[in-house]
């Protein structure tokens, strides 16, 4: 645990530092633009954009839905648990625009309205969880490994997600 | 920064997926004994899909060269089974140790064994969460103790304290 963590800062402090040390030699003229975030930073982001989403869509439904809380609220626990493991590997400077790539507070957008229906509000977060686990892993071959592992890892509990959602549950 | 398709991690994070399939066939037939009707169907139609993948694998160890690990004759279950609720908490814990295996392919640097790799914790993970009822925030990089009774309640895992990887069954040493 502790050195996964300290891992993750070193790659967290690694993705600010490199940057600063690859322009040292350019003299000041190099501080007039920011250094460009390095690839996994971006890869990071992503992944706690579509967590983000999916956790909006999931207060979405327990606010039009309230009688499904006992089904749900389980399930958005761990997807707070995954946005903030995938934020520990990141050091986001207060108030800069990368802190909060997607406000969960935000309702969701470009979808269709909540459907009212218990029914059809699991089939709707069915779907927002299948979405989410196949975007986990867009950058599946791209992550460095320790990230990839845990894409993979998030892909898989969202796919089991999807399952419990689509009243495919405990085997009887 | 590409490390060769059958380079020594390559092979030892495929011996460790197929020790963990060799163990999940020993662990199924003795789950399997103990269940009956839907819950025996299911195992053992997860006894067949692990033999598909110890068959996938031992022949990927074979196309690099290497000498795939063998199974033993007997495995030390991690606790004692004679009952359905034990025998599901075994297949449990079984599948909850080939995510964490599998999970072993997607950090190595060969893509197409990352993909692979993903899609099999994503298997396990589904057959673990059937037996369980629940699901886990982090299947194979969190994976609970292995106990008896599994967690009852969706979400248990992700508030479990952490834990150090539990071992696999240890081969137990003929006489």
């Amino acid at each position: 645990m502790a050195r996964d963590a300290t891992r993750r800062r070193v790659l967290a402090i690694a993705a600010v530092t490199l940057p600063l040390a690859a322009t040292g030699c350019q003299g000041l003229a190099a501080l007039g633009t920011p250094p460009r975030a390095a690839p996994d930073v971006a890869v990071v982001g992503d992944a706690i954009t579509v967590e983000a989403r999916l956790i909006a869509h999931y207060d979405a439904v327990l606010a039009a839905v309230p009688a499904l809380a006992g089904t749900l609220r389980p399930l958005l626990a761990q997807h707070h648990h995954h946005l903030a493991r995938l934020r520990a590997r990141l050091i986001i400077p207060p108030g800069s625009p990368a802190s909060d790539p997607a406000s969960p507070g935000a309702p969701p957008r470009g979808r269709a309205p909540v459907p009212g229906t218990p029914e059809a509000a699991l089939g709707y977060l069915r779907d927002a969880e299948k979405a989410a686990a196949a975007a986990q892993l867009a950058h599946l071959t791209a992550a460095p490994p320790s990230l990839a592992q845990l894409l993979a890892s998030i892909s898989a509990s969202e796919a089991t997600h999807a399952m419990i959602l689509g009243g495919h549950g405990r085997h009887r | 920064m590409t490390a060769r398709a059958g380079g020594p991690a390559a092979v030892a994070a495929l011996q460790a997926a197929l020790a963990a399939e060799n163990s999940a066939v020993y662990g199924y037939g003795v789950a399997g004994a103990h269940l009956a009707g839907a819950r025996r169907a299911a195992a053992v139609r997860n006894w067949v899909a692990h033999q598909s993948a110890r068959d996938a694998l031992t022949a990927m160890l074979a196309a690099r060269g290497a000498q795939p690990v063998a199974a033993a004759a007997a495995y030390e279950l991690p606790f004692a089974v004679h009952g359905a609720a034990a025998a599901v908490a075994l297949a449990t814990v079984l599948e909850d140790r080939l995510s964490a295996a599998y999970l072993g392919l997607v950090g190595l640097n060969d893509p197409a064994l990352r993909v692979f790799g993903a899609r099999a914790v994503r298997a396990a993970a589904l057959r673990a969460a059937a037996w369980r009822g629940g699901t886990l925030a982090f299947p194979g990089l969190d994976v609970p103790a292995p106990r008896q009774r599994g967690p009852a309640t969706a979400g248990r895992g992700a508030t479990a304290p952490a834990s150090p990887p539990p071992g696999h069954p240890t081969a137990s040493h003929p006489g």
